[in-house]
């Protein structure tokens, strides 16, 4: 047998030399190391500063964390974040799931449009939809207020133990996290439900016949089927669901301003991250209310894989 | 011989990704390509419509004259508020290009002189203000109205030329008021106003609930919040810089204006300006009253033409007899930031200079800017001339200039401090709260409104001190100067 012929460096990789990878991978790795390393390693140093802007600092240690774990400004706005991201995974997704399950019947006409429908709202801009609905929410003359009044005096008429609604009702100045949750139902049940629709094509036809053949109804099929098939998508979808929740920032800014509205009623974190850095001038303290942030999202994003276990993302 | 590899487009990109990457290029290249027209001469911006409009007009006439003289001409820039504010910061915080005049709103100034006194990004004016004459004799700061200076001052210097006084009145529908026989002069107080005006909240199409209400005013409404603190001897930061959120005149306020939202006590609604539900209530006549400052008079006039012949100006109604008959809403100052110096040297500061004279201080600016905006000018020289003095046939004929000039020495002092627009904040939390809890227990009473109210703005007050308390320059400048800053004569060099 003869010996297999000795190949050179150059030609056993075919063209290109052992540096090119490193080459073609370069652009990416310096841009990655100056615009997210490096500003991630220096935040960690400006969460132990006070600023009055970049040129004013003074190194200040712990206090920073210190401030923000007792600011109780901080911890309403932690709530009503968390109170968001409830809403989002235990109201919207549900929703966004129904309307998937009801759009992959084959029965229905015209999906493709009723598709489209659903979805369009998330292409509209945040901004859009704050004035919008800053408008449908306002008091006396907003259509949401003169709707439910409208329909409840005629209700009334009918059944007089109904009441009339207050077409006075504060839904910007005291039930704030419900406006906004309303705000973003509309604009995110359709572009959940793109995802899962995307995950019911997925399930198999012969097992949801053979179950149905088996005796199972739908609910049973739903359950026992279904819902494990698409299981692995659930999860990517609750995770994006809680980290874009716990990231809300421009809708309430835009319907409420910088306060979040009275008694810091729609405040989320990073409202209360964007006016220390950005119109307090306070980079430091803004670094470390986005270091806990972070911290908080990535024990989350831990927890639900260990829930998850080996079926989760 | 075989031909060589054939290009095959569509094994590199797909028909969508050739579509992407041509779009880019061509985008590229239109961006580094297109001209950017080079502004020439000063640039001024500003965030009010009406003030941007007035100074392109008058800079025609000023920029020939500059031209002719071998003088930089002026360019007015309108843009947004908010917008405005971010690029000013971006500017003193980082560098990139600022005007070489900008328009400061009120609520904006405590941002811009939070850090240590040297490092604030406009330059200070008090030595020019006190230095320079606006008549024979009389320096620029002795020639204006003395409390105009104060919002746009910190730690004894003063960063800007006032635009404005903003007195505030009680705008009211005058055609239904005297419809129904009522005689505002019987007004001195608030207690006089819900007794008089009384008969006039009513239900309007027999529904069983109020439709009309005597004032449009909310527990939210932050503005009216600091106007009627402020009437009362209350407010956030007192003349010396002491933090007086705490004080009982706040708390009075805050009780007073809960009663008037809820309950039997209740006499107002909340139709706020610029929105089209405020105006539509407004215009069919659901709100008999309002704190109006000049400046809103103006607005009204081109808001809710509707509204012209039907209503009147009033002093605010004081706190106690004998007590304020006005109060303040607003502001605006001109600025000049450091980096007109540093890009142009002291020749281009001094073009800077002479353009916000020429703007701030000129008899005609003033005219124009009352006939179109209301709004009275704080150089005190000309308060004596015709054009504040005609009838204004919107408010029924009234003088509304002579009103609001009336009421002009009486305006109260505005803090300057950088935690102002906080502890604003903090004393409209303060308010949120007592009405959400006198909602929920139905507190009417006053005294226990009063008492609870004290009670809320204590903490609120422990909370900005605690703020406060984490600014080491600050505390750095506090423990130099011995005090905290108010408007002094003198200090401060350019």
């Amino acid at each position: 047998m003869l010996p297999a012929p000795k190949v050179s460096k150059r030609r056993r990789g075919g063209r290109y030399s052992w540096w090119a990878p490193y080459v073609f991978i370069g652009p990416f790795v310096i841009l990655f190391l100056i615009f997210t390393v490096y500003p991630l390693l220096y935040s960690v140093v400006m969460a132990m500063q006070y600023n009055d802007g970049p040129k004013s600092t003074a190194f200040v240690g712990l206090t920073n964390f210190k401030r923000v774990l007792t600011d109780p400004v901080f911890w309403r706005a932690m709530r009503n974040t968390f109170v968001f991201a409830a809403a989002s995974i235990f109201i919207q997704l549900p929703c966004s799931l129904g309307l998937a399950l009801l759009l992959n019947r084959e029965d229905i006409k015209a999906r493709g449009f009723w598709r489209l429908i659903f979805f369009s709202p998330v292409l509209v801009g945040l901004a859009f939809v704050a004035v919008m609905f800053g408008l449908i929410f306002e008091k006396n003359t907003g259509l949401l207020n003169v709707l439910l009044v409208d329909g409840t005096q005629w209700l009334h008429g009918l059944l007089p133990f109904i009441p009339v609604w207050d077409k006075e009702f504060p839904w910007l100045q005291e039930w704030v996290l419900t406006a906004i949750i309303i705000a973003s139902f509309w604009m995110y049940v359709g572009f959940n439900m793109v995802y899962f629709l995307a995950a019911l094509q997925s399930v198999s036809k012969e097992l949801l016949e053979a179950a149905e053949v088996d005796g199972a109804n739908a609910w049973h099929r739903f359950l026992n089927v279904t819902i494990p098939a698409i299981k692995p998508v659930a999860m990517f979808v609750v995770l994006l669901s809680f980290l874009g929740s716990m990231q809300l920032f421009e809708l309430p800014y835009l319907l409420l301003g910088p306060g979040g509205g009275p008694q810091n009623e729609g405040l989320t974190v990073v409202m209360y991250l964007f006016e220390y850095g950005f119109n307090a001038g306070n980079l430091g303290y803004a670094s470390a209310v986005g270091w806990i942030l972070a911290v908080i999202l990535f024990a989350f994003a831990m927890l639900q894989k260990v829930l998850a276990g080996k079926d989760g993302i | 011989m075989s031909a060589g590899p054939r290009f095959q487009p569509f094994e590199i990109l797909s028909l969508g990704g050739w579509v992407i990457l041509t779009l880019a290029v061509l985008s590229s290249l239109a961006i580094a390509v297109w001209p950017v027209k080079k502004v020439e001469g000063l640039e001024l911006w500003t965030f009010a419509k009406n003030h941007g409009q007035l100074y392109q007009q008058l800079s025609v006439g000023y920029n020939e004259e500059a031209r002719a003289e071998g003088r930089e001409p002026v360019n007015v820039f309108v843009i947004d508020g908010a917008a405005l504010t971010r690029r000013t910061l971006s500017g003193f915080w980082s560098g990139t290009p600022l005007a070489d005049l900008i328009e400061v709103e009120r609520n904006a100034m405590p941002g811009y002189v939070k850090g240590p006194i040297d490092d604030v990004g406009f330059i200070d004016l008090t030595d020019r203000l006190h230095g320079e004459e606006i008549a024979p004799g009389v320096s620029i700061y002795e020639g204006l109205n003395e409390p105009s200076f104060a919002p746009w001052s910190s730690r004894g210097r003063i960063f800007g030329l006032p635009h404005d006084v903003h007195p505030v009145m009680l705008v009211y529908r005058s055609d239904l008021v005297e419809a129904a026989g009522i005689d505002v002069t019987e007004i001195e107080t608030w207690d006089d106003f819900v007794r008089v005006m009384g008969p006039l909240q009513t239900d309007l199409d027999g529904d069983g609930s109020t439709d009309r209400w005597l004032l449009d005013n909310w527990f939210t409404n932050y503005n009216n919040l600091e106007s009627l603190i402020l009437q009362a001897g209350g407010g956030t930061f007192d003349a010396d810089d002491n933090l007086i959120v705490d004080s009982d005149a706040n708390a009075m306020v805050l009780a007073r204006m809960v009663s008037w939202c809820r309950g039997d006590t209740r006499i107002s609604v909340d139709a706020p300006d610029f929105s089209a539900s405020g105006n539509q209530l407004k215009l069919e006549g659901k709100v008999i009253a309002g704190i109006m400052p000049d400046w809103l008079a103006g607005i009204w006039k081109s808001d809710l033409p509707q509204l012209g012949g039907k209503v009147k100006l009033m002093p605010l109604p004081a706190w106690e007899p004998g007590g304020r008959r006005t109060s303040v809403k607003g502001g605006t100052m001109i600025g000049i930031p450091k980096a007109t110096r540093e890009k142009g040297g002291p020749e281009r500061f001094e073009a800077a200079w002479e353009v916000a004279k020429h703007l701030y201080l000129s008899r005609e600016l003033a005219r124009e800017v009352f006939g179109s905006s209301c709004i009275i000018s704080p150089v005190k020289a000309f308060w004596s001339e015709d054009f504040y003095h005609q009838p204004d046939p919107f408010f029924s004929g009234q003088q509304i200039g002579t009103r609001f000039l009336e009421l002009a020495p009486s305006v109260p002092f505005r803090s300057s401090n950088t935690y102002h627009v906080f502890a604003l904040g903090r004393i409209g939390q303060a308010m949120a709260k007592l009405y959400t809890e006198a909602e929920a227990r139905g507190i009417d009473d006053l005294t226990q409104l009063e008492a609870r109210a004290a009670e809320l703005l204590a903490v609120e007050a422990e909370q900005v001190r605690e703020e406060m308390s984490y600014n080491v320059f600050m505390q750095q400048d506090q423990a130099e100067a011995g005090q905290g800053g108010r408007v002094e004569n003198g200090g401060g060099d350019e």
